[in-house]
């Protein structure tokens, strides 16, 4: 079996005393564009990923980085220019050492993670009892990479949760015999942060052992203080390449053309004060239920209440217990609607327009005696995509648009119908900044005018646009935050607070 | 904390995958058991044999469709494409047996093209089939206008062979659901075609060609429908292109009462047998139970519905 690329033992660095400069390239770009109908993807992107070394890469969502990386892997062609893999002209067969692991993951739900590490690496694999070598293989790069996993590689992947998906993803796309350069797309959004960390250990020591790895990240602190040098793409060009070591999130922010406004913290929160008079439109009183411990929560009219803490512990029950408020211990007095965050499986129908896409839910308000309205229709479709600026306009197919512009039609799904409680489960994972900072500025339109949002995101930092912020352990909430107590720094402080939870 | 996050999930899930098929099962007894209280004959060799014998070639049908299901594609031609075969073998198969041979094996090889068409020209293989199952409706008059015909002698001897000691149904039953098992559940070709119905997404980024898994599970399929075919000639001793047009939306069943899925990415041999069978003992206990004939098709109907909503609540549970 020759899987295993990475010794157990200690790897030295082969390449001790020679300056990043002096490494050889793995992967080169040259030149690189790439069009799709009339779209241009890449409009020339030079770019040179250098052995034993981390590339971060960020870039907006629709700036070309999931088209380059497409190209880097060897996926597709490019229209003019030239991948070079070790500085010959590459093949199909040179990008065999070239291995990404996507951000929606690439396995198959219904097979087993022994099964799916056959299909991706069976060349490594012995013909007969490939099942016992994928599995002691799986099994083996799981333990070094996550330890505490808690994956069988006899579990079908449809039935592990996110993070391990994003797990068995990541161990597949390293289980190869020749790694040379390892791409990673958005490999933490779905992870916990313990997870990510493992992760990140284990970059270290494949990059000790001259392997590239080609980091792509919203998170931009992250890539900071992964990546050895970042590469900032822009409308299809690398627009800059700077070492990461004395680079700062906004020196990055601004390399990428962003302008981010950090909520002020007088505008965003001014309903805050008036908290406790609003009228309550749905509460949870002791609710308790798988995951759940004796939760109590309320919400006002008008109020963004976040829900926050480590991934999984209890968040996304509360949203599923007010979305169908089944059990008595919940009273929801108004209408719903509801903010997938998973949205390839859950949000859109892929088939439909943008204009159908986001109208689906409004469309028995507009109607009249169950016939439906299309002027109508159309008006508020046209409202929506102009308020949102979504690309390509009502008329688009959805999965035409990028993920980002996705994302803005799901959300303007919910907000375009005439619910009163609008419940966000963790929406903007994967989103650029710009798409980010616009649909911030909604949820705050939306809830002056009266409607109340409930919102559970990952992103700690985001519940800095709620009212209040309920932070949640082990099913249970542990600290309610107000006004200025909500901070990212807090709100981490709480979740890991130990004698929080037990109390 | 760990403990907490994580959830019992694979042996829940184990449990709910192989539900549908318990369910199937639990109804099988229990019609069983209905049949030996009213015929207690029923629970020996002969009676066994003589109940299920006209189960297997619907039992190897349902396989043939089970495999075009893990693709993700459905088969609304097998039912006359069995006909078809019984057809073949009651007239070529006996005036020159090698040509007979030849045109069985152009069979599985018109299924194998059917499903490069189907892959190619990206057309629904609802469609596809559909089309197909005309195609063999028009051979097979055109081969025997009226039913009839003689099977060969090694076909009907193998219809009329009784070994004591154990029902002979259940042997070509149990080899078929073995060897589709081997093939789809544990070889690597298996873990292609469940990959396509899956994520054929993922089949491509891997560099695995999807055209060739489907075009292997259409063969597949093929192969167990004139399989299915031989053994139902062997039975009726004679040739019928209409004689299995049932069997087109049963098979489909027994697969779903097996736990199979129309989206495709599962195989389920074992639980394609077992509904297979359910379904087929459903008219031996109505007639036993002296169910008027013309109201049979609706009661089975019912019986059909029952177990299938039997699964969805065990399902629930189970969730």
């Amino acid at each position: 079996m020759h899987v295993d690329n990475l010794p157990a033992g200690g790897t030295a660095p082969p390449q001790t005393g020679t300056g990043p400069a002096a490494r050889p390239p793995v992967v080169t770009a040259r030149g690189v564009t790439k069009a799709y109908g009339r779209t241009r993807a890449l409009t020339g992107v030079d770019l040179e990923v250098r052995a034993g070394e981390v590339l971060g890469l960020v870039g907006h969502n629709g700036a070309g980085k999931s088209t380059l990386m497409r190209v880097l892997a060897g996926l597709e062609a490019c229209d003019t220019g030239t991948v070079l893999v070790h500085g010959r002209k590459a093949s199909a067969g040179d990008f065999r050492s070239v291995r990404m692991a996507y951000q929606e993951t690439s396995l198959c739900p219904d097979l087993t993670v022994a099964e799916n590490m056959w299909v991706s690496s069976r060349h490594c694999l012995p013909r007969l009892r490939w099942r016992r070598a994928a599995s002691d293989a799986v099994r083996r790069r799981l333990d070094e990479m996550f330890p505490g996993h808690g994956v069988s590689p006899r579990d079908r992947v449809e039935d592990l949760s996110l993070a391990r998906r994003q797990m068995v993803e990541i161990a597949r796309a390293c289980l190869v015999d020749r790694l040379d350069l390892l791409i990673l797309d958005e490999p933490t959004e779905s992870l916990g942060p313990d997870a990510a960390r493992s992760l990140y250990a284990y970059v270290r020591r494949l990059i000790g052992a001259g392997t590239a790895v080609l980091l792509i990240s919203h998170r931009i602190r992250e890539v900071l203080s992964v990546a050895d040098r970042v590469a900032v793409l822009r409308d299809g060009a690398v627009t800059a390449e700077r070492p990461a070591a004395g680079l700062g999130e906004p020196d990055v922010l601004e390399l990428m053309g962003a302008h981010v406004a950090a909520p002020s913290s007088t505008g965003a929160r001014t309903a805050s004060a008036g908290t406790a008079a609003r009228e309550t439109v749905a509460e949870l009183r002791g609710a308790i239920g798988p995951g759940l411990r004796e939760v109590t929560l309320r919400v006002g009219k008008g109020e963004v209440v976040g829900l926050a803490g480590l991934a999984g512990q209890g968040q996304q029950e509360v949203l599923e217990r007010l979305w169908r408020p089944v059990r008595r211990d919940t009273t929801v007095n108004v209408t719903r609607a509801y903010v997938p965050g998973d949205r390839q499986r859950s949000g859109v129908l892929p088939l439909w327009s943008v204009g159908d896409n986001l109208i689906v839910t409004a469309l028995r308000g507009i109607a009249r005696r169950g016939l439906r309205r299309p002027a109508e229709e159309r008006a508020v479709v046209g409202d929506w995509v102009k308020r949102l600026a979504i690309r390509g306009g009502a008329e688009a197919g959805i999965i035409e648009l990028s993920g980002g512009n996705q994302q803005k039609v799901i959300v303007a799904r919910a907000f375009a119908s005439p619910s009163g409680l609008v419940l966000l489960d963790d929406p903007f994972r994967g989103v650029d900044v710009h798409t980010k900072s616009d649909l911030y500025r909604l949820i705050r339109e939306e809830a002056a005018k009266g409607r109340s949002i409930v919102w559970y995101s990952s992103e700690n930092a985001e519940m800095a646009h709620c009212d209040r912020v309920y932070v949640f352990r082990a099913g249970r909430i542990v600290a309610e935050l107000t006004g200025e107590e909500i901070s990212e720094e807090r709100i981490i402080a709480v979740s890991f607070n130990e004698d929080g939870g037990n109390d | 904390m760990a403990h907490l996050l994580a959830p019992a999930l694979p042996d829940r899930a184990r449990m709910r995958r192989s539900a549908p098929a318990a369910v199937s099962a639990v109804a099988l007894v229990a019609m069983l058991c209905v049949c030996s209280s009213l015929q207690p004959g029923v629970l020996t060799v002969e009676g066994l044999t003589l109940v299920l014998s006209a189960t297997v070639p619907l039992v190897i049908a349902a396989q043939a469709q089970m495999t075009l299901m893990a693709v993700g594609d459905i088969d609304l031609g097998i039912g006359n494409f069995v006909g078809l075969v019984t057809v073949v073998s009651a007239t070529l198969l006996v005036s020159s047996p090698l040509l007979g041979v030849l045109v069985l094996i152009g069979l599985v090889a018109a299924y194998a093209v059917l499903g490069l068409l189907i892959h190619l020209r990206e057309v629904p293989a609802l469609i596809a089939t559909l089309g197909a199952s005309f195609l063999w409706l028009g051979l097979g008059l055109f081969l025997l206008p009226t039913p009839g015909g003689t099977t060969p002698g090694w076909l009907a001897s193998f219809g009329a062979w009784q070994p004591a000691g154990f029902p002979a149904p259940l042997l070509p039953i149990l080899v078929v659901a073995l060897v589709v098992y081997l093939l789809t559940a544990r070889s690597a070709a298996g873990v292609r075609m469940r990959g396509l119905g899956s994520n054929a997404v993922a089949l491509r980024r891997a560099g695995l060609r999807p055209l060739t898994s489907r075009v292997f599970a259409y063969a597949t399929a093929g192969a167990l429908g004139v399989l299915s075919g031989l053994v139902l000639a062997s039975q009726t001793g004679g040739g019928d292109v209409s004689s299995a047009s049932g069997y087109t939306l049963t098979t489909v069943a027994a697969v779903i009462l097996g736990g199979g899925s129309f989206s495709g990415g599962t195989a389920v041999p074992w639980g394609a047998a077992i509904g297979g069978v359910t379904l087929g003992l459903v008219s031996v206990v109505l007639s036993l139970l002296d169910v008027r004939s013309d109201m049979q098709s609706a009661v089975q109907g019912v019986i059909v519905l029952a177990v299938l909503a039997g699964r969805v609540v065990v399902g629930k549970v189970l969730r």
